[in-house]
């Protein structure tokens, strides 16, 4: 009998073994991310924050084909920026020991990443150092990876990342430190991939008055989890997400966010748009904490979804909690078809039926791509949603 | 050019037009005056072809054809346009881009060829001018962030550059300030002609000031109550509703 990809997952995380990689500095936090996968285990739909993402399900009914390693490519090295790659961890630089594999232990999956992957990169952008051009990354294949990306106080980056579509299992864990002043964007765009199941955790810190701005646009995979933990951790940092998911047939996206505002004067904003046809299911949970004594931060959350097929479905899941007194909150969750109103103004000017829902349904996801502020990369990601919708409007 | 006969319309099963006859000739001004509640806004839903307004008795014909088997679109096409009272906000899509969308599809449906984009852009400034609407406003999305006033005139507009040959405006003048509401009579008296028909609906004798109609139907519980001149619009401003809906009940 073959194994399954869950199985093989399992058993890896049983041994005693740590990877022998010279890299002793990190045996403490790969212990310590053994033991915490070892007490969750392969995430499944009775744990709360998987409740709509069954990965131990999927990953059952998968075959293991032993398939190899993530790919990752970085066409061009900006100008400004370090890169290091992971698989030669005996000889990490200092930034690295120091940040590397710090945030992996809050999930299953980050912590599974770290102990597993053998390939990944790190970069980094030294103080004060604003780079321009933009980085370009390509994650393929299947199997663990691991990325560290830091920002040191006054840099700043923008990074384009896509996720190939490509077949098996694939688990991605990303560290991101924006360090003081700092100014990270970071688009990332995954294509449909109905034969692979794709798990990606990003875990990011930002420091005072640094930001961080984030655009995540998901064609869906057979399962795919994008899980983004983020902790505002002093006055001054700030946060922008915003992201648009466009599915049909029985693809899966599920978006979800945790943003952890631990100190005062910390902004927040979401705004995600999905489109779900065909038998297609879409999932955004988006989580808020505002720490005890957070005052004056400001967090705002908007998530809709828009349902093209009658056996499409999505969950949309806002959660505050909040532990300071003085704070704005403001969020918003809907689930519709187009609403009835526009469609008939749209026809009552002569503008076919079909036409019309095709303008509503581009108005609606575009509101969430408006948010990147750099136009010929908007440019980019509109062209993968295009790509993605007659997917979604066939029904 | 409109005849509308016997004509009985449910929305979600209860009866609010019950039994309507109204004829409007092309080159004519008709207007639709009742109190709130007497099915004006029903009337010009209907002649739109909203979703959810089912036509059980009667009869619309519009140049002969029957009005209700036309989808929205296609009424549009041939001609018919309701200045609606409460213009849909949709954030997305810019008023320019819709105005060209609108145009071209009506164009397109009438085996015309398109506009390009400049020829569009160029008939929208001469219209907009006139109406007071800026280049700003067509760069924003659509009807999102107007003014009562701005979204009004967006509606003239759009007459103005489709070019119907039946105008239905349904209670445009509500909401309007005196100045506003003499810039929307001036856009609709600048395409009173020969071969169009208009039908302003409203609440109000005031605007009739300023479009001054052929004719006036007085509309209470479903049905015309009452008929005349322009001067019954005085007696309605002098005397109110309640002597001729009393009538009708």
């Amino acid at each position: 009998m073959s194994r399954t990809v869950a199985s093989t997952l399992v058993d890896e995380l049983a041994a005693d073994v740590l990877p022998e990689d010279g890299a002793p500095w990190l045996d403490a936090r790969r212990a310590d991310a053994l033991s915490a996968f070892r007490k969750m285990g392969v995430p499944h739909r009775r744990i709360e924050n998987w409740k709509y993402t069954d990965l131990k399900t999927a990953l059952e009914a998968v075959n293991d084909s032993g398939a190899g390693e993530i790919t990752w490519k970085i066409a061009s090295v900006p100008t400004g920026v370090e890169l290091f790659d992971l698989a030669n961890l005996a000889n990490a630089p200092d930034w690295v020991q120091v940040h590397l594999g710090k945030a992996a232990l809050a999930d299953a999956m980050p912590a599974a990443s770290l102990v597993l992957a053998r390939s990944g990169f790190a970069i980094r952008v030294v103080k004060g150092n604003a780079v321009s051009e933009v980085l370009r990354l390509e994650f393929s294949g299947a199997g663990h990876a691991r990325a560290l990306i830091v920002l040191e106080d006054g840099a700043a980056l923008t990074i384009v990342e896509t996720r190939t579509a490509g077949t098996g299992f694939s688990n991605i864990g990303v560290e991101i430190v924006v360090g003081a002043n700092a100014q990270l964007t970071h688009i990332r765009s995954a294509a449909a991939a109905p034969d692979a199941i794709q798990v990606e955790d990003v875990a990011v810190r930002v420091a005072r008055d640094a930001s961080y701005r984030a655009h995540l646009m998901n064609g869906g995979a057979g399962l795919s989890r994008l899980n983004l933990r983020l902790t505002l951790k002093e006055a001054g940092a700030g946060a922008q997400l915003s992201g648009v998911s466009v599915l049909g047939g029985n693809l899966h996206a599920d978006v979800t966010t945790e943003i952890y505002h631990a100190a005062g004067q910390t902004r927040s904003t979401q705004l995600f748009k999905h489109v779900a046809g065909g038998k297609s299911r879409v999932v955004y949970q988006g989580k808020i904490t505002v720490a005890q004594g957070a005052d004056k931060s400001d967090s705002r959350q908007t998530a809709k979804a828009l349902l093209l097929g009658e056996r499409a479905e999505a969950d949309l899941k806002p959660e505050l909690e909040i532990f300071a007194d003085d704070v704005k909150c403001a969020h918003g969750a809907a689930v519709g078809d187009l609403d009835a109103d526009s469609l008939f103004y749209l026809r009552a000017r002569g503008i076919p039926e079909a036409e019309a829902r095709n303008m509503l349904i581009r108005a609606f996801l575009e509101e969430a791509v408006a948010e990147i502020a750099d136009e010929a990369i908007r440019a980019t990601v509109w062209k993968s949603v295009e790509d993605a919708l007659p997917m979604a409007m066939a029904s | 050019m409109l005849e509308i006969k016997d004509l009985h319309v449910a929305v979600g099963g209860k009866e609010i037009l019950k039994g309507l006859t109204l004829a409007i000739a092309a080159g004519q001004v008709h207007a639709i005056m009742g109190p709130n509640g007497s099915g004006k806004s029903t009337l010009s839903y209907v002649l739109a072809g909203r979703a959810g307004y089912e036509i059980t008795q009667g009869s619309i014909r519009y140049n002969g054809e029957d009005l209700n088997a036309l989808a929205p679109e296609e009424r549009a096409a041939k001609g018919v346009f309701l200045a609606m009272q409460y213009p849909v906000e949709i954030p997305g899509v810019t008023t320019l881009n819709f105005l060209k969308t609108a145009l071209n599809a009506q164009r397109r449906a009438r085996g015309e060829s398109d506009l390009d984009a400049m020829s569009v852009l160029k008939l929208v400034r001469k219209k907009a001018a006139a109406l007071k609407i800026s280049e700003d406003m067509l760069k924003r999305a659509l009807n999102v962030g107007f003014s009562g006033g701005e979204k009004k005139r967006l509606e003239i507009l759009q007459m103005a550059m489709f070019v119907p040959k039946l105008a239905i405006l349904d209670e445009t003048d509500s909401g309007l300030d005196i100045d506003a509401l003499k810039l929307v009579a001036e856009g609709v008296n600048a395409l009173r002609a020969p071969d169009r028909a208009m039908v302003v609906i409203t609440h109000y004798q005031r605007l009739l000031n300023f479009i001054v109609p052929d004719r006036i139907h007085v509309l209470a519980h479903g049905k015309i109550v009452a008929e005349g001149g322009k001067e019954l619009a005085h007696e309605l401003e002098a005397k109110g509703y309640e002597h001729l809906v009393g009538k009708a009940a």
